[in-house]
């Protein structure tokens, strides 16, 4: 009786510690996630690695469903169909949270219970995917295809505001997750039809009201201006930001990937190399004044997005300790930088590269006019839309590999618009070959340490993302219908589970009551693993 | 274990020649479900009243194209395409306020004798103007017929070995009339089948073999294959499956010879190919 009374109280101190409030700690955000995910890649650095361990490479094969939570309530989505998860959710407190484009949840982590839902009425923008939220304390924030930016109570879902970020009518849409940076909110946008200007904004948390903004292109007179022809092509020379970027505190620097300048495909209206499109940025976090610069993809003309995920490594280059940055990025190339002041350090294509002369005094790409969209088709050793995409890579500092679902294959651009003044995409991609892989490479040198070929093809440009683990695991989806576990030193395969459509989104893992977890969403549906039994 | 027999290409696979659509991601495929609607995906609203438009057009060049440049695009007046004000119309209220009444203080006269339904298709063909370019499912390939036929047929009967496999007077004969020159380069870039097409549409069955650990192999078009499992037909209509590691799949790879030409053609060798299959009328 009295040890029957004894749990009662200690499952009633847990019951209150669990509902104690949502209330992200920001000191959370600064360490590696363990018992909590509280940003998109889980931490600044963009790693997607956690130290947790009681899931390892030695019990994996017991690793096992512990729920799933299916989204029933919202029906086909405008113009894209089923529900697709691309978001990462975040873990703060045991709750979940995830969104879909119009749509933000909040789920019990342990059960899979749904606690609240929040729906959003769009006005217009594109519905092609949302990757998810930012929390400041109390509060969410997340961005409406429609790119309002709404700050929601993460104890219940109400919206607290909503603020207008970017026209939809000028064919702006909003996928990104806010990036919360000490007291900014930092929101990105997208939008290639119409010829916009990319910019991001640093937003107050606690109003919705601009702090910052930093344009992706340059006006009149200022620097970077003598990469363009003309103010009206800098004014409509695109440039998103839709992707969250990384932040080192010490540097206090935010460091953000730029989209592919506008007109898409057309470029002979847009003479020069475009910054700062295509690019990697680094930014003051106060200020948005930019620190350095550095241009994967100069003069792009194949629509390559410069936005993946620009990963923050603490590491040795050649024998000394050094602050570095890597990119596995649209176009094929990887990039290794000081990110202390943006030296080059690696610039080497993973996957194709005709489309490039050779690579200058920086360490950028000098495209070839030869390869660029033409009327008749050119043809590049890259597939169409890309060697990668937006799908978080990951980075493991035991094996020091980058990680990066790619494909391999050939594109053919054509130009639809020869007008010297084009506008929109102004061109597009034939059918493409392509074959899925996972490349694993050296963070020092680019080099391929493995290579798994998946012997079905069908990675479109959504495709599943990494996760790496101190438990010497690697987890990700194949172009089947498979979240599988890997070993990350070797790429041999220790574990797999047939999600039956592709992974959607970046797995993640956290503990939560003493059991690790790993989540991963595949279309309409989050599934959550732990081991049948945990170690003792 | 998977290997890939080498037997010759013997068909023109006719892929269908769907232009592929970049951005973040693609635009939906057409015909699945809700999606394929790609103004709807696009969120564009309500499309360009066509009739209208072509109206319009016949009024906006002689009264407007002088300023505002050929096709809305710009010249000393405005670009109107990428117009806040075009954009935010929806049926020529606002547009047509600022055509009847000009911006004189910026320098537009005034055009007060247009109909209430003249301002109505003016509207129209600016919105068909924005039409044409943030739709890009609306796109059209420009003339890619650029090559050198007699070229192409050099290469055909020799460099490019596409004369081991096919007939101009055989399965080839007069293709040059069945397609659009983009839709027959788009055929034999991408003929279609595993790795081509990214996944869009339906690819052709592809011939398996499957030995199992007895010897025996029974022989049928595949369903699916990943690291863990493979399911085939078999040639009675019966589907099998059975774990990667029980046994032995071979898949018959006909294109192979396509795909080795992917890293052998200069973008010449493509034109004229194309310029010359153009000419088997």
């Amino acid at each position: 009786m009295r040890t029957h009374r004894l749990a009662v109280i200690v499952a009633s101190f847990l019951a209150a510690a669990a509902l104690s409030g949502q209330m992200l700690n920001p000191k959370a955000l600064l360490k590696p996630p363990a018992d909590s995910w509280p940003t998109y890649n889980g931490d600044y650095s963009g790693k997607r690695f956690s130290p947790l361990t009681q899931i390892n490479s030695s019990n994996v094969g017991s690793l096992a469903l512990a729920w799933f939570y299916r989204i029933m309530n919202v029906g086909p989505q405008r113009g894209v169909g089923n529900p697709d998860i691309k978001s990462t959710p975040l873990m703060v407190n045991g709750v979940l949270y995830f969104t879909i484009p119009d749509h933000t949840w909040a789920v019990d982590a342990r059960t899979g219970e749904e606690i609240w839902h929040y729906g959003w009425q769009d006005k217009g923008g594109h519905l092609v995917g949302n990757r998810g939220l930012g929390m400041y304390g109390d509060w969410l924030y997340f961005l409406t295809p429609d790119c309002w930016f709404v700050s929601l109570n993460a104890k219940d879902g109400r919206e607290r505001w909503r603020k207008k970020i970017a026209d939809e009518k000028m064919q702006y849409f909003c996928t990104a997750a806010p990036l919360v940076v000490k007291n900014h909110v930092l929101v990105g946008v997208g939008g290639d039809a119409m010829d916009v200007q990319g910019f991001l904004e640093s937003r107050d948390p606690e109003t919705g009201d601009v702090q910052w903004r930093w344009n992706t292109t340059p006006h009149k007179g200022e620097p970077g201006a003598e990469t363009w022809p003309d103010p009206d092509a800098m004014a409509h020379g695109g440039g998103m930001t839709w992707l969250p970027g990384t932040y080192d505190p010490e540097l206090d620097l935010i460091y953000w990937g730029t989209g592919n300048p506008n007109p898409v495909f057309a470029g002979q209206g847009r003479k020069g190399a475009n910054l700062w499109t295509a690019s990697i940025v680094a930014l003051h976090a106060d200020t948005g004044k930019m620190a350095w610069y550095h241009q994967p993809s100069p003069h792009d003309t194949h629509d390559w997005d410069n936005v993946e995920t620009p990963i923050l490594i603490d590491g040795l280059y050649h024998g000394q300790p050094r602050k570095m940055l890597a990119q596995a990025a649209r176009n094929g190339i990887y990039t290794l930088l000081d990110r202390t002041d943006g030296r080059s350090l690696v610039t080497k294509a993973f996957v194709g590269g005709n489309w490039m002369k050779g690579i200058d005094a920086e360490g950028q790409p000098i495209p070839d006019p030869a390869k660029q969209p033409t009327v008749d088709g050119s043809l590049v050793n890259t597939p169409g839309g890309g060697a990668t995409n937006w799908p978080p890579p990951s980075f493991d500092p035991e094996t020091g590999l980058f990680y990066v679902n790619a494909k391999e294959g050939y594109g053919l651009t054509y130009l639809t618009d020869d007008d010297p003044k084009p506008q929109g995409y102004g061109g597009g991609g034939g059918t493409g070959f392509s074959e899925p892989v996972l490349l694993a490479l050296d963070y020092q040198t680019g080099g391929e340490k493995w290579k798994h070929v998946y012997p079905s093809g069908g990675f479109g440009n959504a495709f599943p993302g990494i996760l790496t683990t101190a438990g010497k695991l690697l987890f990700t989806g194949d172009p089947s219908g498979n979240l599988v576990a890997y070993d990350p030193a070797t790429g041999r395969i220790l574990w797999h589970f047939r999600t039956g459509t592709m992974v959607s989104n970046g797995p993640s893992t956290y503990l939560l009551n003493g059991t690790q977890y790993v989540v991963v969403a595949a279309g309409d549906t989050l599934f959550a693993f732990k081991l049948v039994e945990r170690p003792q | 274990m998977l290997s890939r027999g080498r037997s010759c290409g013997c068909a023109f696979l006719l892929a269908v020649a769907a232009l592929q659509l970049h951005a973040q991601e693609d635009m939906p495929a057409p015909g699945r479900g809700a999606r394929g609607n790609v103004r709807a995906f696009l969120g564009l609203g309500p499309p360009p009243d066509a009739a209208a438009a072509a109206r319009g057009e016949k009024l906006f060049n002689p009264n407007c194209e002088f300023c505002h440049g050929e096709r809305a695009r710009g010249a000393s007046g405005p670009n109107l395409v990428r117009s806040q004000v075009v954009l935010d119309d929806e049926k020529g209220e606002a547009i047509g306020a600022v055509v009847a009444e000009g911006r004189p203080d910026k320098g537009m006269p005034a055009f007060p004798a247009f109909t209430k339904d003249q301002l109505y298709d003016l509207a129209e063909y600016l919105h068909m103007q924005v039409e044409l370019v943030a739709n890009r499912g609306s796109y059209k390939r420009l003339n890619i017929v650029t090559g050198n036929a007699q070229a192409g047929e050099a290469y055909f009967n020799g460099a490019g070995g596409c004369s081991a496999c096919h007939s101009v007077a055989g399965d080839l004969a007069h293709i040059g009339g069945k397609f659009q020159p983009d839709q027959l380069q788009n055929q034999f870039v991408w003929p279609g089948g595993r790795g081509f097409g990214g996944g869009r549409g339906a690819a052709p069955a592809e011939k398996v073999t499957v030995t199992l650990p007895s010897g025996q192999s029974v022989t049928g078009t595949l369903r699916r294959i990943d690291d863990f499992n493979v399911s085939i037909r078999d040639s009675a209509g019966d589907y099998h499956s059975w774990p990667r590691e029980a046994v032995r799949v071979q898949i018959e790879d006909r294109l192979a010879a396509h795909r080795q030409l992917l890293a052998k053609y200069t973008d010449a060798d493509i034109h004229n190919l194309t310029a010359y299959l153009v000419t088997l009328k």
